[in-house]
């Protein structure tokens, strides 16, 4: 590739004040952030948040009513096709000639750009080395998704754009994914990634911006964001008939109690005396706590905290 | 350049792996060719004639010798009666009757001798086939005999263009059909691949837009070529049709009239919200230009009101063109015309794609 023209604390994507509406509907709402050079960025949000419009704004294959986007100093709103090279794109929905096969299509798009690399580097790297003679329409959800994340890399691009990579993998497949967007880190490329998946942004995501309804809720380190709003830890079992809220809230350190399917999550400030009262009102009644564990508060709690609603509805 | 290249092979694959498209564009016209071929020309290639000599003298002996000697013609001989039963059950296509006495009145040169010609007007490939025939026979006859220079050149040379065989009528005008079906079914293909976002993901690649359009309408041009020759090899191969005129014409006619039903596929995908939605319009477009635009019978015969519509379809410029340019049909329009109607056609569906068409 290119020397890159960004040094390391540079920004590779600054966007202010984006917005852009479809008719009456506003699909993104003002939204404004900044991808530092060599990080993996997650924008993080429910199905309909706004984060496919934004990325597509970015990708210069939309055009947006107001605002400023800059991504890897080129204005992606006037000048799109000055970045059509040095980006890699993964749309949402894998875009695929569904006649031709695997490295016919890796093929062809290698053949738009003046370098990057090899198909068969690709094929490896993606794991569809069995489906290099499959025609894309006879491939799986999954399989269509490391090819279409395989095209977004043939140029060997500074900065890529995966908009929901994950979505129809396995879980083994959503890993070997995790390992090749961590490996383009390690080779100092820069990614922006979106996602509705928890995890996906917990392990990925250098840092992140959770979005709803156009707008960006808040955006720092999965720490940040976390202990900003979460001091205590939870702990957590399965809800035991004779033990109300009252008692519960009652117990040394407790917080606040809430429940989650079939569990109770105590928030606390103090471990291990929870514990012990938990342990002693267990025992009085005779029975064990099932599946007691402590965690710390993830993404998914403070986006229920943020939204009052789970994130995978 | 390299990228155009790369994306029509693309193309001419997905088009080749792509069974219904090869259907209409290969599988399709030459169902149409064969089978009005074979029901039009039958007997073309193997002409069986009944003799009937009823004069029995070395005149028509030499006459029965020289129908005889034409190439791909049978002779049958017999009573008349039985000849022209077996013509009526289409054992012989036509019957040639000697009456008595035809010896005599040749050699007595006082008037013309008469030959009778049993045709059936209504099989008119072989009807026409007939009247060259004898024509040709005779004249050599009559030019033997007399011994002299003929004081007229018979005219049946021109007898050949003008009194166009229905196959040759057809070929022509099954390449006009063909080529309009490939251009107008453009929109398909180009409707799935907006729906699947494959268009979509293109722009987010350095190619532009005009190779990928480009790219589109050279794979196009390249079938048509492909459609040209087939479909002209096997008029010609097998059903004898002589392509008369200037390679140059018929193909600035191919190309151009492909152009033109391409840029017709455009404006059907500028209006189309998905593929079902493009195969019906392709569908209504379709049917009314391989109808109404003398494909299959001239446009002459055709009730004033169809005329009219006629008159204004793209495919009956291009057929008429190809038909001129090919076996000398006769002209409908002026060759000028065909061009120009076509080019008109053709700017007009160009400008509105380019105003209407979407891209996502």
């Amino acid at each position: 590739m290119t020397p890159s023209t960004t040094s390391a604390a540079d920004a590779v994507i600054r966007v202010e004040a984006l917005r852009k509406t479809y008719g009456e509907l506003v699909a993104v709402d003002g939204v404004s952030f900044v991808v530092r050079a060599g990080e993996v960025f997650g924008l993080l949000g429910p199905n309909g948040a706004g984060k496919t419009t934004t990325v597509e704004v970015l990708e210069g294959l939309r055009k947006a009513d107001s605002g400023a986007v800059t991504v890897l100093g080129v204005d992606a709103i006037r000048h799109p096709d000055e970045l059509r090279s040095r980006i890699g794109v993964s749309l949402q929905t894998a875009a695929l000639y569904p006649k031709l096969n695997v490295v016919e299509v890796l093929e062809l798009f290698r053949g738009f750009y003046p370098s990057g690399r090899p198909v068969d580097e690709l094929v490896e790297l993606m794991d569809l080395g069995e489906k290099r003679k499959t025609r894309t329409q006879d491939l799986s959800g999954g399989q269509r998704q490391r090819l279409s994340v395989a095209l977004a890399l043939v140029n060997d691009p500074e900065l890529i754009f995966l908009d929901e990579p994950t979505t129809g993998m396995d879980p083994a497949a959503r890993r070997a994914l995790w390992d090749v967007v961590l490996g383009l880190k390690t080779r100092g490329r820069s990614i922006l990634l979106t996602t509705h998946h928890m995890e996906e942004a917990e392990v990925l995501c250098d840092r992140l911006a959770i979005m709803d309804h156009g707008k960006i809720l808040e955006a720092g380190t999965v720490d940040e964001l976390v202990s900003r709003r979460f001091h205590e830890r939870a702990v957590r079992f399965d809800a035991i008939d004779g033990l109300t809220d009252e008692q519960l809230g009652a117990y040394p350190g407790v917080t606040s109690v809430k429940h989650e399917g079939g569990a109770v999550l105590l928030y606390t400030r103090d471990v291990p005396d929870t514990i012990g009262a938990v342990l002693a009102a267990t025992d009085r009644l005779g029975v064990d706590p099932a599946n007691l564990a402590v965690r710390r508060a993830t993404l998914e709690d403070v986006f229920l905290d943020l939204t009052g609603r789970a994130l995978r509805d | 350049m390299r990228a155009l290249l790369l994306l029509t092979v693309a193309n001419i694959k997905s088009f080749t792996r792509d069974r219904a498209a090869l259907f209409w564009t290969l599988a399709f016209p030459l169902i149409f060719v064969f089978l009005f071929g074979s029901i039009f020309s039958g007997g073309n290639s193997a002409r069986t004639i009944g003799f009937a000599d009823l004069d029995g003298t070395p005149v028509s002996a030499q006459l029965k010798a020289a129908f005889a000697g034409v190439p791909n013609t049978k002779l049958v001989e017999g009573t008349e009666e039985e000849l022209l039963t077996k013509m009526r059950d289409g054992e012989v296509s036509s019957v040639i009757v000697v009456p008595k006495g035809f010896a005599q009145t040749v050699q007595a040169k006082a008037a013309p001798a008469t030959v009778t010609v049993y045709t059936d007007p209504s099989q008119s490939a072989a009807d026409g086939g007939t009247r060259q025939l004898v024509g040709f026979v005779l004249s050599g006859q009559n030019q033997a005999m007399s011994g002299q220079q003929p004081a007229v050149v018979p005219g049946f040379q021109s007898v050949q263009t003008n009194d166009l065989s229905f196959i040759s009528y057809l070929v022509p005008s099954i390449l006009g059909m063909s080529l309009m079906q490939l251009g107008v079914f453009s929109a398909i293909p180009l409707v799935a691949d907006r729906e699947k976002l494959i268009l979509k993901r293109l722009q987010a690649t350095p190619l532009r837009r005009w190779q990928l359009v480009g790219s589109n309408v050279l794979m196009r041009l390249l079938i048509a070529i492909f459609q040209t020759v087939i479909i002209v090899g096997v008029g010609s191969a097998v059903f004898n049709v002589q392509v008369a005129g200037s390679w140059l014409l018929i193909g600035a006619f191919v190309l151009l009239g492909s152009l033109t039903f391409i840029a017709l596929g455009y404006v059907i995908a500028s209006f189309a919200s998905s593929e079902e939605s493009a195969n019906g319009m392709t569908s209504v477009v379709q049917f009314p230009l391989m109808f109404l635009s003398g494909t299959f019978f001239p446009i002459d015969a055709m009730p004033d009101a169809l005329r009219t519509i006629a008159r204004a379809m793209p495919l009956t410029y291009l057929g008429d063109g190809l038909r001129q340019v090919m076996v000398s049909g006769t002209p409908f329009s002026p060759l000028w015309v065909c061009f120009a109607v076509l080019i008109g056609w053709l700017v007009v569906c160009f400008g509105i794609a380019a105003r209407f068409f979407r891209w996502q």
